[in-house]
């Protein structure tokens, strides 16, 4: 799961080098991907008490 | 004149993008320093911090590769937003108890979540001033591979630092998959192979210099292509004649 995160931004590197316009949304996707995955370990809360 | 101007104005942005691309260089070294020279494993958090890292270093990048442009910062911009989260969570996970010590050793008194969410704070302001200053994106700027920089240093310095960025993030992916494997990684990893303090600082300097020296051999491959289009097929019959 994390692994996909950085093999996606491997995908963004390739399509920066070989300016291919899908690159900047493959980012974005990216980016909300990270978000998810974020999501996905945020298992412990946080005993805050603001 | 106003072409003067322009072109000026893309050399001070490059160079600004290349040294905040070194920058953003030297944070993702000094981590990979401490999973390679002291075995400590970055931790999923830490692994989503990387990850905002390299989108962080996207928009520079793609400045430098493709030209000066708005939306490349936007990307840096969320791409902090991202591996911010990832920062303040994990601190907030670690100050809401205060016999909680920390994930990981300290650097100059902070964690490196910490440092993490200094850089990213960092570079959503810098990319937020740098939109401001719009003489860059008016003049027509293809990247260091199409139109090169005056300096030929500078190029270069792109190309090398584009390496290095591009290197660093192969090895932190590839350095996930025996940590991680395919599904979620686990939230304490045990510690892994060491080098030690010279081993991993060695192999982070390595990796800079193959990068520059790469950088040298694009440079001088790509500058030879552009002479020989510039140069057209009448010149070169001239220059077979002469």
């Amino acid at each position: 799961m994390m692994f996909s995160m950085f093999v996606v931004w491997i995908i963004v590197f390739v399509g920066a080098f070989q300016r291919r316009r899908w690159t900047v949304p493959v980012a974005l996707a990216n980016l909300v991907w990270t978000l998810v995955v974020l999501n996905l370990h945020m298992t412990d809360p946080i005993p805050l008490n603001f | 004149m106003l072409n003067a101007i322009n072109a000026r104005a893309t050399d001070i942005s490059r160079l600004i993008n290349l040294l905040a691309l070194l920058g953003l260089v030297v944070v993702i070294a000094g981590s990979l320093d401490l999973q390679f020279g002291f075995g400590e494993q970055p931790c999923p958090l830490c692994l989503v911090q990387r990850s905002g890292m390299i989108g962080l270093a996207v928009g520079p990048l793609l400045n430098l590769l493709w030209g000066m442009r708005p939306a490349h910062y936007a990307i840096s911009i969320l791409a902090a937003v991202a591996g911010g989260a990832g920062s303040v969570r994990q601190i907030l996970l670690h100050i809401a108890d205060p016999a909680d010590p920390g994930y990981g050793p300290a650097v100059l008194g902070f964690h490196l979540y910490t440092w993490a969410f200094i850089t990213f704070l960092i570079g959503t302001v810098g990319c937020a001033l740098l939109i401001m200053w719009t003489a860059p994106f008016d003049a027509a700027d293809n990247g260091v591979l199409r139109t090169p920089s005056h300096a030929r240093a500078l190029t270069i310095g792109a190309l090398g630092v584009i390496t290095w960025v591009t290197i660093d993030a192969l090895i932190i992916g590839l350095a996930v998959l025996p940590e991680c494997g395919l599904g979620p990684c686990p939230d304490n990893p045990d510690p892994g192979p060491a080098a030690g303090d010279i081993g991993g600082a060695l192999l982070m300097v390595g990796v800079g210099i193959v990068s520059i020296v790469i950088g040298y051999l694009l440079d001088r491959r790509f500058s030879n292509r552009l002479a020989s289009l510039t140069r057209g097929p009448d010149t070169a019959t001239e220059d077979d004649h002469g």
